[in-house]
């Protein structure tokens, strides 16, 4: 078998070449060193200014409210498995729906407008889990892509 | 050339001990990964589909534990020196980003006035971090 086109006197090499795979593994190694520091998930949102200058939402068109009440969405306690409970809803844009139904309604209010504009802001109850009311942010976000979610006081 | 062959010198060099070497630092890294996060224990909530909180050094990670104290980084701050602390972290950077790590079962009310906090300390937006639902606990 003719491995090595070397030339004459050159022996047959029977080990194999794993200078490549040291290669790859250093690599690999030092991808994760580094990320490691780095992986966090979350949601990027907006809190107004406590102050009486208002934010951003141009003059034109409405500003869309998303209002968790503790009375239509009562989960005080942090909700079992993933989603919402089915009983719970939510007030957007005055209208109280399923919270079922909050991506695809914040999609028909604010999927129209220019991407800086796309804000809804949201009014949640204090007394409300504050991972019940992520989870409705998440359903929010997932319904326009580059939604801008800006809390506000309900007082 | 022949391992084990007498009389002749053996001129590569032996690079499996660093392979292992090389390999196990790997999996120490993919096993650590998760736990290398500073500040307290908290149960993050699950959500759907979190976003990536960029990529960026500046980050500050302010977590707010299960008890509702306050800590910045890997140092638990009293209420009152918040807001001074987190200038103080933000130091000259000129476009910090606040991270928010909350704890799962504290009510929205709690997270709501660290969020005011935040803000009071002169930082506009701040990211709310979230695990992927289905990954493992306290996984990324």
């Amino acid at each position: 078998m003719q491995v090595n086109a070397g030339g004459p006197g050159s022996e047959l090499q029977s080990e194999i070449n794993i200078t490549p795979l040291v290669d790859v593994v250093l690599v690999l190694l030092i991808i994760f060193m580094v990320v490691v520091p780095l992986l966090l998930k979350g949601y990027d949102v907006g809190i107004p200014k406590a102050s009486a200058e208002t934010t951003s939402a141009a003059p034109d068109t409405s500003q869309v409210v998303l209002n968790i009440g503790a009375k239509t969405c009562p989960v005080f306690e942090p909700p079992a498995g993933i989603g919402l409970p089915a009983d719970c809803q939510v007030s957007l844009d005055d209208r109280v729906i399923p919270v079922t139904d909050v991506p695809a309604r914040v999609a028909e209010l604010v999927g129209g407008r220019p991407a800086d504009n796309r804000v809804v802001f949201l009014a949640a109850d204090e007394q409300l889990n504050y991972e019940a009311v992520l989870r409705i942010v998440d359903l929010a976000k997932s319904g326009v892509d580059d939604l801008r979610i800006e809390f506000v006081t309900t007082d | 050339m022949r391992l084990g062959e007498p009389g002749r010198m053996q001129a590569n060099i032996n690079i499996t001990p660093l392979v292992d070497v090389v390999l196990v630092l790997l999996i120490i890294f993919m096993v650590m990964a998760p736990q290398m996060r500073t500040g307290p224990e908290v149960n993050l909530p699950k959500t759907a589909k979190p976003r990536e909180q960029g990529d960026e050094r500046n980050r500050i990670l302010v977590t707010l534990d299960q008890t509702g104290k306050l800590w910045i980084d890997s140092q638990a701050v009293a209420p009152e020196q918040f807001g001074d602390s987190l200038r103080a972290a933000a130091g000259t950077d000129p476009d910090p980003k606040v991270v928010l790590r909350s704890d799962a079962r504290l009510r929205f009310g709690d997270v709501r006035r660290a969020m005011v906090a935040i803000e009071e300390a002169g930082f506009a937006g701040v990211g709310l971090i979230a695990d992927h639902a289905g990954a493992k606990s306290g996984g990324e």
